[in-house]
């Protein structure tokens, strides 16, 4: 075996020694650049010499941390992801609808049911359109719109009743605030309270009847007697053989208006009845049809109007059969007289849920709007003076009540009105 | 009840980044026992720039850190998040 020179050796042993500082060198700068990133101050060569550097490891201590970091950023993921995933499963499930507008009045991103509640389109993709043309059809955002309060103000605002697609909504908007609490946008929530609105809307109307009622009875009890009598004198005046033709004459219109004063006050007393005084019965609703247009055949011939039925197979309803008759028949005779001359009476049956449905579409003028909730109010009349005593309706509306039924009206999109009578299908 | 383990570090008299790499290979050597909330570790330091680099790191690591200051040095409590 070759023996080693020992010159060459001590080259060997100075090149090997300065390798070794330039190796310890660059451990240093890795651990430093290591401390920097885990935010702490570099290691200064004094606080541990190069045999203790390698010993106590320090790469090896912050790759562990790092190890520790990154599990626990992967775990945060999870977390998130899961989180995410359940926030929009309660977003779409939700009953209202939501959106979420960004300060230039974009939408950011919206629930089904905003979608369906909403948009014209289901497929459409309304990301990053304004919100005041998707849902408000405008070109700029409105001087009501809650949206434009809260992005002003960074506070929540609450419009009570706003009407869109013939629906009435509730809308709350809440601002979505940054890291430093500038409101960077809005969460609009939409509340569908058409069906709120149209039951405070029959309460009203119900207080209104019940209170009218009790009223028109009491004028009605106090009229009957003496309109009773002044009939009773008028005929017995008619007696006398001495009038004269001119005095018999206006007696003779004496006792007839005062007959007509005893119909209009029938009419009030049908109208206050109490519901105990009624006993539900069974009603064929398309035999009521039938027997409501052949009262009327003469009349609309004369008027010209033609009487479609399309009456389908629909179960028998809770209700009174001449009761509901009458409200056919007000219905009807109402459409001829909102037609005038000329014109079409559709009537359809039909089934809806647990209700059978009467429908009187008419090819009228159509009921403004500004009345349409009048229509049912008692001495209500659009007629003229002495045509007609504006019970009718209201009468109607009694009935239908009374029976756990509804009645609707709407204008038709193409021309007239729709009546729409809800009866309970006797189980 | 289960009584906790506790891991007790001394490093009064040591200044960063001593501190915080000592502080860190014990967080290191018990981490499965610490994430399990089996064990915890209380690093006793005088040097106030550990009161924020140990927290940081060890928070960023995913555990819960409380800082206490006694009268003569804080008491840095680490241990697994709820």
């Amino acid at each position: 075996m070759k023996v080693p020179d020992p010159i060459s050796l001590q080259t060997e042993n100075r090149h090997l020694k300065v390798l070794n500082k330039r190796y310890i060198q660059y451990i240093r700068e890795k651990v430093n650049q290591l401390l920097e990133v885990m935010g702490t101050q570099p290691l200064k060569p004094e606080e541990l010499d190069d045999e203790t550097l390698l010993e106590f490891d320090p790469i090896g201590i912050v790759a562990g941390a790092f190890q520790q970091i990154l599990e626990h950023l992967r775990q945060t993921n999870r977390e998130l992801e899961l989180a995410r995933d359940e926030l929009q499963a309660i977003f779409n499930a939700t009953g209202v609808g939501i959106s979420i507008i960004d300060s230039d009045f974009r939408i950011i991103r919206c629930n089904e049911k905003q979608r369906q509640m909403l948009v014209s389109e289901p497929s459409e993709d309304i990301r990053g359109r304004f919100c005041y043309e998707v849902y408000c059809y405008k070109d700029s955002p409105g001087l009501d719109c809650p949206a434009v309060e809260t992005l002003a103000t960074g506070r929540a605002v609450t419009l009570r009743e706003v009407k869109k697609k013939d629906k009435y909504f509730q809308v709350v908007t809440t601002p979505l605030k940054d890291h430093e609490g500038r409101t960077k946008g809005v969460i609009e929530v939409l509340i569908d309270v058409t069906e709120k609105k149209k039951a405070e809307e029959l309460m009203l109307r119900t207080e209104k009847m019940v209170s009218l009622g009790q009223m028109s009875a009491g004028i009605a009890h106090e009229l009957n007697t003496p309109l009773g009598s002044i009939l009773g004198y008028s005929r017995l005046l008619l007696k006398d053989k001495n009038l004269t033709e001119k005095q018999i004459e206006w007696l003779g219109i004496i006792a007839e208006q005062t007959k007509r004063c005893s119909r209009i006050i029938k009419g009030l007393l049908d109208f206050a009845r109490l519901p105990e005084e009624t006993p539900v019965g069974r009603c064929d609703v398309n035999c009521a049809i039938n027997s409501a247009v052949e009262l009327l055949k003469k009349e609309a011939l004369k008027r010209k109007i033609r009487i479609e039925t399309e009456l389908n197979n629909v179960p028998i309803v809770r209700g009174s059969q001449s009761e509901i008759e009458q409200v056919f028949i007000n219905i009807l005779l109402n459409a001829l007289q909102a037609i005038g001359k000329d014109g079409r009476v559709h009537i359809r049956t039909y089934n809806e849920d647990q209700m059978v449905v009467a429908e009187f579409k008419d090819t009228g003028p159509g009921i403004p709007e500004s009345i349409r909730h009048r229509i049912f109010d008692p001495f209500f009349t659009t007629k003229p003076v002495g045509e007609g005593t504006g019970l009718g309706l209201s009468i109607s509306s009694g009935i239908v009540n009374r029976i756990g039924g509804t009645i609707e009206v709407v204008n038709s999109p193409e021309e007239g009105s729709i009546f729409r009578v809800r009866l309970v299908a006797d189980a | 009840m289960n009584r906790k383990e506790t891991v007790d570090i001394n490093i009064l008299g040591q200044v960063c980044p001593a501190c915080l790499l000592v502080a860190l290979k014990e967080i290191n050597t018990h981490h499965e026992r610490l994430r399990k909330g089996e064990v915890e570790v209380v690093v006793r330091t005088d040097h106030r720039d550990a009161t924020r680099t140990i927290p940081s790191s060890a928070e960023a690591m995913g555990y819960r850190v409380f800082v206490k200051r006694t009268e003569n040095y804080y008491e840095i409590r680490i241990t697994a998040r709820q």
